[in-house]
């Protein structure tokens, strides 16, 4: 980051009348699309995700990252909190157990940790060893006290005035208990957690948090309250709300000191307002979610790298069985078949990120290790307009005049197909899925909805579009998405048969490969019943000033502030 | 005068009550401002839900809840915003505060801008200066506003790079100041605000300019046409003295009364300036509580904008007895 040179502040003031109109049609286009750069750029990051961007940095400068949203909670942890960026601000700050790495593993923080490991599947049982030397910079060791400090605001029994965004894997732990001198912590649980290593992620500091009230108290305070501590590489230097977050070193951080002298997180709530500021240098990073406008013009930016990949969020099409007509297994394979995904995806996300292909499973992306089409071979998702009027036929359906009528004889209603106000992809995708409908004699409205969550939760709609962000962690989460039991399952689908898969999967730990298995053929028994139509994955984005090294995408909810502590100004003497 | 003014605030009381109650219903009925935690993945607990529910009043007939915000507000409490740190009451000063500064500073400029190419375009009516600007005015007064600043920041951001050397800059397109300045002088404190402050503040006074130089310029032709002038110019006096002394300021009155009546547009602009270079005024803050459908903070900014355009107005009432005195306020 540069500051403005003053003096010429007056000439600014005299030049401003000659420049209103002359300058406008210069600005911006002219530039060849270059792409990632090769040498120290963007181009290595799909062979090498963890490494890609790597440079040798100096010591000092400030760099500056366009941050979506103001703070409006620091407690990451509680409702109100539990926001991206919220975290994406404090990942230099509170420390972390585990993190997730661009290429989708998830890692032992080693600054953090000795080791952590499950020393018994039954009771499941993990032995967190804290590194001596970690400390908060108040001096107090990082310690039991903040593990359970973390656990009990999370776990639904001893705080119930806590408001946590979560008490998934928490409110399964039994005990958790220090030894010592607090520095091991031995964590049992009373159900098996696979997603086990998705915990103390981040921690919050237990005896200063002790310092402001009892448990209630000190979790409303530490979200209603700049921190003043720290256990990462920065620490909190100034916060001016709805304007920026400085961050400095921690100069009790007891890893490699972080190169740069300053990070601050300058709050651009609107992604529009991100290119301008990239091009006049008043930002160097920006991360936004992409949209066919914006990457044209951050290719433009021709002293930055870009990068537009695939993130762990996926777009997918919902049928809601509570529908008596969809509640019909044929006219759902129907439905599903004559949807055209790819002619959805050429005319929607890939207009901005060529390449982009249909998914094929309802837990894993392409990436993970667990991945499977499982879509693929039911013929869904094809445009198969034929196919699928020989699926209703076959059932007894008939489509005459134009109009698709029931075994019973009677039209099948209008179906209402929703999406989010304002989102035009799922505004488009839904056009898309109404002309190919038509075909089979299916009318579609397509209505939007300002209320996502009421929407779902009250099951008012036919058809929905939306999307689900997933984890590294994926084993639990299924259960959670797909079981009939579950709040997530907003369309209800129920089948016995997936429920004790996925009941069996959430219950296996220390065996990856077997519990993905399960979960797959719990996937395979949805994918044929035709209840969730998968579509594509969304798009990672970044921009980095090329000055600034060691930045890198990383499609996780970690984001690329995740080796925030190694970001640095590149040495180019090297 | 008195008397009417306290009349004028005792009718708008009820007239900004009605206006509340209208905008409660609709925000409360347009959608749950919890929405967001009901779609997390892993969920959020439905305990969690219902705490946050009752913090917000969620848990009360509408009806009631108004009731509840009514007796807070005549005890000075604005009730709980949708994000938890938030103090409604101090939130919606300072965004206020940041909005006059913009609208203040475009006003004085465009009232410059305007007496002084009204009175250039009247005196040399029909010259080539009364057509250059007869045709600026045209030509702003037909910009829409956030397109004019779309064009002011891209020409900032052409200007800062038209010397080749990147890293430095005099114009700004984002905030009202940087975040950091490696230099913090007091100097350099004051060139970093004025660099930011320039784009916006020209957009808003362009757009403001515009209409106002076409009052001025037949305001001052008016005058200059009137026999009291003749009269002067007929007595001997300089074409200086007449100017200045006798017709711009009997020309003045018409701007003045429309400058105060156009405040409470000038502030609808500012909106638009100042979500496009990402001031965090007013206007943010009404597009965010719609967003977030944080019913409480919406009816603080309604109070506050409705309270400056009843008092605004009022002011422009008073001025025209003042400027005029023919009209009287009994």
């Amino acid at each position: 980051m540069h500051m403005n040179r003053p003096s010429r502040g007056l000439i600014g003031l005299v030049a401003v009348a000659a420049m209103v109109l002359s300058a406008s049609a210069c600005a911006g286009g002219g530039k060849e699309d270059k792409g990632p750069d090769s040498s120290i750029g963007f181009a290595e990051c799909v062979q090498k995700p963890n490494t890609c961007n790597t440079g040798k940095t100096k010591a000092g400068g400030t760099i500056v990252y366009g941050l979506g949203k103001d703070i409006k909670a620091w407690n990451t942890l509680s409702s109100a909190g539990n926001t991206l960026e919220y975290s994406y601000a404090l990942f230099g700050v509170l420390p972390r157990v585990h993190l997730f790495y661009p290429d989708l593993s998830v890692q032992v923080n080693k600054d953090l940790m000795d080791s952590v490991e499950i020393t018994s599947k039954s009771p499941m049982t993990v032995v967190y060893k804290i590194k001596k030397e970690a400390v908060w910079n108040n001096g107090d060791p990082v310690s039991a006290d903040d593990f359970i400090y973390t656990w009990k605001v999370q776990n639904a029994k001893d705080c119930p005035l806590c408001k946590p965004a979560t008490t998934a894997g928490f409110s399964s732990v039994d005990t958790l208990t220090g030894s010592d001198g607090g520095k091991t912590v031995t964590m049992v649980f009373k159900d098996p957690y696979p997603d086990w290593q998705g915990l103390f992620v981040p921690l919050y500091p237990g005896k200063f948090a002790a310092t402001k009230g009892d448990l209630a108290t000190s979790f409303t305070w530490l979200e209603q309250n700049v921190p003043t501590y720290s256990a990462g590489p920065y620490k909190i230097d100034k916060y001016e709300s709805n304007f920026a977050l400085t961050l400095v070193p921690n100069d009790k951080w007891w890893g490699a000191k972080p190169p740069l002298d300053k990070v601050i997180f300058r709050i651009i709530t609107k992604d529009s307002e991100l290119i301008p500021a990239m091009r006049n240098r008043e930002i160097n990073v920006m991360a936004p979610i992409p949209t066919a406008d914006l990457v044209a013009q951050a290719k433009e930016l021709s002293d930055s790298h870009w990068y537009l990949g695939k993130n762990l969020s996926w777009e997918h099409i919902d049928l809601n069985l509570k529908n008596p007509v969809l509640a019909d297994k044929a006219l759902r394979q129907a439905i599903f078949t004559a949807i055209d995904r790819q002619a959805i995806i050429d005319k929607t996300v890939g207009q901005y990120a060529p390449g982009t292909k249909p998914i094929g499973s309802h837990n894993f992306v392409p990436g993970m290790t667990a991945y499977k089409d499982l879509v693929e071979s039911t013929g869904q998702g094809k445009g198969n307009i034929e196919g699928a009027k020989k699926i209703l036929t076959d059932a007894g359906y008939k489509i005459e005049g134009g109009k698709l009528l029931t075994k019973a004889g009677t039209a099948v209603p209008t179906l209402r197909m929703r999406h989010t106000t304002g989102n035009q992809l799922r505004k488009d995708t839904c056009e898309l899925v109404a002309e190919s409908l038509k075909k089979l004699g299916i009318d579609v409205k397509v209505e939007q909805t300002d209320d996502l969550g009421g929407t779902l939760t009250k099951g008012d709609f036919d058809i929905m579009i939306f999307a689900w962000v997933l984890s590294p962690l994926r084993i639990g989460g299924a259960k959670q998405l797909w079981h009939s039991t579950s709040a997530s399952n907003y369309g209800k689908w129920v089948n016995p048969e997936s429920d004790k898969l996925l009941e069996e999967a959430a219950k296996t730990v220390g065996d990856d490969p077997k519990a993905h298995e399960l979960i797959n053929q719990a996937d395979a028994l949805m994918s044929a019943d035709a209840y969730v139509l998968p579509l594509f994955q969304r798009e990672v984005f970044i921009s980095v000033n090329k000055q600034y090294t060691n930045l890198r995408p990383n499609p996780t909810n970690h984001g690329s502030v995740y080796n925030i502590g190694t970001w640095g100004l590149l040495d180019q003497a090297q | 005068m008195f008397a009417f003014a306290a009349r004028r605030l005792m009718i708008s009381i009820p007239v900004l009550l009605v206006a509340s109650f209208m905008v409660f219903v609709m925000i409360t009925t347009s959608g749950d401002p919890l929405q967001a935690l009901r779609v997390t993945n892993p969920p959020t607990p439905p305990e969690t839900i219902a705490l946050e529910a009752h913090r917000l009043h969620l848990d009360m007939p509408w009806y009631e809840r108004y009731f509840n915000w009514f007796g807070g507000l005549l005890r000075g409490d604005l009730g709980p915003s949708v994000n938890v740190r938030e103090n409604i009451n101090e939130e919606v000063w300072s965004r206020f505060f940041v909005t006059l500064r913009l609208v203040l500073l475009a006003m004085v400029l465009a009232l410059i801008m305007a007496i002084v190419s009204g009175v250039v375009s009247a005196v040399r009516q029909y010259s080539k200066v009364d057509y250059s600007m007869t045709f600026l005015g045209f030509l702003f007064l037909a910009m829409p506003s956030f397109w004019l600043a779309i064009l002011l920041k891209e020409a900032g951001i052409f200007l800062n790079q038209v010397d080749g050397d990147s890293d430095s800059r005099i114009f700004f397109t984002y905030g009202d100041r940087s975040a950091f300045l490696e230099d913090p002088t007091a100097w350099n404190r004051f060139t970093d605000v004025a660099g930011h402050m320039i784009l916006p503040t020209l957009a808003l006074a362009l757009i403001t300019f515009a209409s106002w130089s076409r009052f001025q310029r037949s305001s001052m032709l008016e005058v200059l046409g009137s026999d009291y002038i003749r009269l002067a110019r007929a007595k001997g006096l300089r074409w200086r003295k007449v100017l200045t002394k006798h017709a711009l300021r009997t020309a003045l009155i018409p701007l003045t009364t429309v400058s105060a009546l156009d405040f409470a547009g000038i502030l609808g602009g500012a909106v638009i300036t100042e979500t496009i270079f990402g001031w965090h005024g007013m206007g943010q803050y009404l597009t965010d509580s719609i967003n977030t459908r944080d019913a409480y903070a919406l009816m603080a900014w309604l109070l506050l904008a409705g309270s400056i355009v009843v008092i605004v107005n009022l002011i422009a009432d008073l001025l025209y007895g003042v400027l005029d005195p023919r009209i009287r306020h009994d």
